[in-house]
């Protein structure tokens, strides 16, 4: 898989991976966020090994980091069903996760 | 001379009666010293459930350990330490509070059991609206112990919103590369969902008979022991997934 296979790949599943963390902090039913966001660390997890596999440049960083948010962004559009309050928290949940994976 | 006895409930204070035969020994103004031996907590479970001594005690010692704090209204044990005989990895609990955080209650359970656990806080206020909303709540219930009597809510409501933020796990997963353990965990979550909806129990071991009626025995051990899948057979549990997707659409 070429850099830039690995690069969509990893923005599509952290994407989703972002969504269900973020869907189960706004939303009111979802009060019990740690079981759900197993469904968000599961996914973390397979973006982690296909992270781990590559020594990123600051530049595929920052490539990275800007079609997440573009990907994120539309995924929380598309789910209506998600809190407005969504897109607040939306930065600061994507700069954790880039944290954690040392992408930052 | 000693004696061991039962506290009763007084009208003001509770109390511990001398027996007759000691109230020559113990007589007023004497000094005493009262020890506690066996604390006295029942289980109460949701369905006939059958576990092991060794099973019921770390259970009553859950109990007793969390019986203190105050703030704590309700406790379930569930999951597989109650289901299962020996396939299970920690201990799932529903505390019931307002106020105390997990990590409190993890932290106080460690110290006193050494066990691994796995704790979700529900406030009070909540719990009658999941029961009612929450297919997955409804099944995590459906086999548990509790320190206090519980009977699962009959009546279920259909939320849109959560039932759609519960699908997206099992949709997300025919676009994305995942585990085994991961589409397995969404096959049953589907099952779970179909049966809230149509009004029938989320019995958890029903559900997974089910599952391994629906995608065959084989595959089934595949997905729970992370086996690769051929193509084919990530090709049928993808059709099965989309078609309950729509099935449960539908409703």
């Amino acid at each position: 898989m070429s850099k830039k296979d690995k690069i969509s790949e990893l923005t599509n599943i952290l994407s989703k991976a972002l969504r269900h963390r973020i869907g189960s902090i706004v939303n009111e039913h979802e009060i019990y966020a740690e079981r759900y966001s197993k469904d968000s660390d599961t996914l973390i997890k397979s973006a982690q090994d296909i992270s781990l596999g590559e020594n990123w440049s600051i530049y595929d960083k920052a490539e990275i980091k800007t079609l997440l948010k573009k990907k994120l962004q539309k995924e929380l559009e598309e789910k209506e069903f998600i809190n407005e309050k969504k897109f607040k928290i939306l930065d600061k949940e994507l700069e954790k996760v880039l944290l954690f994976l040392e992408l930052n | 001379m000693k004696f061991v006895h039962k506290v009763s409930k007084g009208s003001r204070f509770n109390q511990i009666y001398i027996p007759k035969e000691f109230e020559n020994h113990f007589e007023v103004g004497d000094l005493v010293q009262v020890e506690l031996l066996e604390k006295n907590t029942k289980l109460y479970y949701s369905k006939k459930i059958e576990l092991s001594s060794f099973k019921k005690r770390i259970i009553q010692e859950i109990f007793s350990c969390l019986n203190n704090l105050k703030s704590i209204s309700q406790i379930f044990v569930f999951g597989s330490f109650i289901t299962k005989k020996a396939d299970y990895n920690d201990i799932d609990l529903i505390i019931i509070s307002d106020i105390i955080t997990e990590k409190q209650v993890y932290t106080l359970l460690l110290e006193k059991l050494e066990l691994k656990f796995h704790i979700l806080m529900i406030p009070e206020s909540k719990l009658k609206e999941l029961e009612k909303i929450c297919p997955l709540t409804r099944s995590m219930l459906y086999y548990s112990i509790s320190n206090k009597p519980f009977f699962l809510e009959k009546e279920r409501v259909i939320d849109k919103n959560h039932i759609n933020f519960l699908l997206m796990m099992p949709e997300d997963i025919l676009k994305l590369n995942v585990d085994g353990k991961t589409i397995y965990n969404a096959l049953r979550r589907l099952e779970t969902i179909e049966n809230f909806l149509n009004n029938k129990e989320e019995n958890p071991r029903k559900i997974e008979k089910d599952v391994e009626k629906l995608i065959g025995e084989k595959i089934s051990c595949k997905l729970k022991e992370n086996t690769p899948l051929a193509q084919e057979e990530t090709k049928r549990l993808n059709e099965i997934i989309k078609s309950k997707l729509v099935k449960i659409r539908k409703k």
